[in-house]
């Protein structure tokens, strides 16, 4: 199972890969998608590549140029540290509540299902004014904490502000699979272990916890990977001193017109993500090819 | 102008960046299909040009784009100049906004240019003069009545205003900052500071601040030192507050969050009408201003000329001035303005006495440099 199909179903891609060998492939199906991603993902993105080493000359001075300015570097590693932040606190929230899902009755999770899915369906505008509102420093927390005698907090225009609101910008993108991935967790298993004599930590941490991983990875992995290429919740909640790499791009295409170097700044992007996609994909195999040769 | 502008754009930077590239995705399409037709030639009639008017019917059937940043201000542009222009000249003129620099570059490059008349930042105009954008034709646009030395090769100003400190007079009012060195003296004046941290938009402002806070003579301050700016900007960063858009800035004063601010004119003077407790300190203030431009490429350059002429004169001037308060470009103009208001008028002569001038043309031709320190500075 490879980690994008759990990306896309939640980690229940082996079982529709085994039912799909059993029918024809109507692929002629995919090219209506496929027609609009050339259009409007691919070409972009290639033209994107293209100029990050033609423009303003041919070469690698855009690059060149990224990775000598220490002030990049220094972007580049809060953009790396800040999604991590993001992507730990998201999970420790999620965890606990995607299992609260699965073990309410139908009404509380609906409930809690729908909990997650309206923010989600909310524009992210304008979840990210109302942090402002919430966070600023005559803002609802300021104003609270101020009636019992505490603060002023400074939280709009820092790192934390961004943190905040970038986790509750993107926890149902943790919830959702991990979810999925519980949900599906027989949990006789887990009774087993108790009966055998597991403590419930134990029971948890050898049992449980290992069958919930693929929606663990996938999760944090589309936060992180979506963390990383943020924008508007940054640039609104955060300082120009704590800028991301999204922002440094929108500087560079914008309002500098440096379409060469926000290319480069692209790529660079694009191409850690890959890696890092890549390097979970590697990780996933290895203890599965033990787990099924052992 | 930076106020309505930021306002709008930060609303919707993404989209300004994602338009970007999805004009760029359309670049091939639309260099196959060419540029529409329509660059008819036009009449504007016999006799040397005079500001503020146009030859009755001379542009029926032409369809024009006017370009500027959105809110009260554009509004004031359309009412007091491109809507009567489009009456007189017959001319459709419709209105398109904010501002992206980027979407003219992309127009431009891929020779599908729809924005006719830009008003874009005074530095990015000069910046790009012949390259992005076109030599104004100065047989159709009379500059007669331009105030001297404010008519470029491809740029001709949209209005002006000034980079001011504005302070709270409840606590400062016994003993107000007399100027930059005083924004910067956190001894005799603590408190909060609100600066524009705008990465994205190199022009004059806090370095020429820094440096006659420094000491440095308002003749000397070109070329600038960047390095002494940025230490004696450095000095008081704890106390600064940066804002991105004008919005924040008067928000900041309204909210009483900073002591001081540097800031634009319009954004000072709406949070002193708001209520907000604060005064402007005039003495050393930076003017500054919007420009009108045309991109390379238009359908119609005369019909773009013929607009900015119409745009510049006195009595467009003046109710433009009085529908925003920025300050008339026309020195026949004169707005009636109730007493607050006058006192933001930047182009009368006791007020220009106070300014410190900004070298323009040393940005345009730093800009690129500049713009990556200023970047590189605030990213800290």
């Amino acid at each position: 199972m490879t980690v994008l199909d759990e990306l896309t179903d939640g980690g229940r891609g082996s079982r529709s890969a085994a039912m799909d060998r059993g029918r024809s492939r109507p692929v002629w199906l995919l090219l209506p998608a496929l027609v609009l991603l050339l259009a409007f993902f691919v070409y972009p993105v290639l033209t994107m590549a293209w100029r990050s080493v033609t423009d303003p000359v041919p070469g690698i001075g855009n690059f060149t140029w990224f990775f000598t300015e220490p002030a990049n570097l220094r972007v580049l590693a809060r953009t790396f540290t800040t999604s991590l932040w993001v992507t730990v606190i998201a999970l420790v929230l999620s965890y606990p509540y995607a299992y609260a899902m699965t073990a309410a009755g139908p009404r509380g999770r609906a409930v809690l299902t729908l909990l997650v899915l309206v923010p989600f369906w909310t524009s992210l505008m304008v979840r990210t004014f109302a942090w402002q509102v919430l966070l600023q420093d005559t803002g609802v927390i300021n104003k609270t904490l101020r009636l019992v005698g505490l603060g002023p907090l400074h939280l709009i225009r820092t790192e934390t502000g961004v943190i905040i609101g970038m986790t509750q910008v993107l926890m149902p993108f943790l919830v959702l699979p991990l979810y999925a991935v519980l949900s599906g967790i027989d949990l006789r298993l887990v009774r087993a272990a108790r009966s055998l004599g597991a403590r419930p930590v134990v029971a948890f941490t050898r049992v449980y916890l290992p069958l919930s991983m693929p929606g663990v990875a996938a999760g944090t992995l589309m936060v992180f990977i979506l963390s990383l290429g943020f924008y508007i919740t940054p640039a609104l909640l955060g300082s120009p001193t704590d800028a991301l790499i999204s922002q440094q791009i929108f500087t560079q295409v914008s309002g500098l017109l440096r379409w060469g170097r926000g290319g480069a700044m692209g790529v660079v992007l694009l191409i850690a993500t890959l890696v890092l996609i890549g390097l979970v994909a590697l990780a996933q195999r290895g203890p599965a090819r033990r787990r099924s040769s052992s | 102008m930076r106020e309505f502008p930021r306002r709008h754009q930060r609303g919707r930077p993404a989209l300004g960046t994602a338009a970007a590239l999805a004009v760029l995705a359309l670049a091939a399409v639309a260099a196959c299909g060419g540029p529409s037709s329509g660059a008819k030639d036009v009449d504007l009639g016999p006799g040397p040009a005079q500001v503020g008017t146009v030859k009755d019917g001379a542009l029926k059937g032409v369809d024009m784009t006017f370009v500027s940043y959105g809110g009260i201000y554009q509004k004031g542009q359309q009412e007091a100049a491109t809507d009567p222009f489009a009456t007189a000249s017959g001319a459709t003129v419709v209105q398109d906004g904010p501002t992206d620099n980027a979407k003219i570059k992309a127009q431009v490059e891929s020779n599908n240019v729809t924005w006719d008349v830009v008003d874009t930042g005074s530095v990015w105009a000069d910046a790009q003069c012949d390259k992005l954008l076109m030599p104004l034709d100065y047989s159709i646009i009379d500059k007669s009545r331009i105030p001297a030395g404010l008519a470029g090769k491809c740029s001709v100003p949209a209005m002006q205003y000034g980079y001011v400190l504005a302070y709270n007079k409840t606590k400062f009012g016994a003993d107000p900052p007399k100027g930059w060195a005083d924004f910067f003296d956190t001894q005799r004046f603590p408190g909060k500071r609100a600066l524009n941290g705008d990465p994205s938009d190199p022009e004059p402002g806090p370095y020429e601040a820094a440096l006659l806070a420094d000491g440095v003579a308002a003749a000397a301050l070109y070329p600038l030192d960047a390095a002494r700016a940025e230490r004696k900007l450095g000095s008081i960063r704890p106390q600064l507050v940066f804002w991105k858009t004008g919005a924040e800035s008067q928000q900041l004063l309204e909210s009483g969050e900073v002591d001081m601010a540097m800031l634009w004119s319009g954004r000072a003077y709406g949070a002193i009408k708001n209520g907000a407790p604060y005064a402007v300190q005039w003495n050393q203030f930076l003017p500054v201003m919007d420009s009108l431009t045309v991109p390379k490429g238009v359908k119609s350059p005369k019909a773009a000329m013929a607009l900015i002429n119409y745009y510049l004169g006195a009595a467009q001037q003046a109710k433009l001035t009085e529908l925003t308060t920025y300050s008339p470009v026309n020195t026949d103009a004169r707005p009636q303005l109730d007493p607050l208001t006058t006192s933001f008028i930047t182009t009368d002569k006791a007020r220009q006495s106070q300014a410190v001038p900004v070298n323009t043309t040393w940005w345009a031709q730093n800009q690129d440099a500049m713009g990556q320190k200023w970047s590189d500075w605030l990213g800290g």
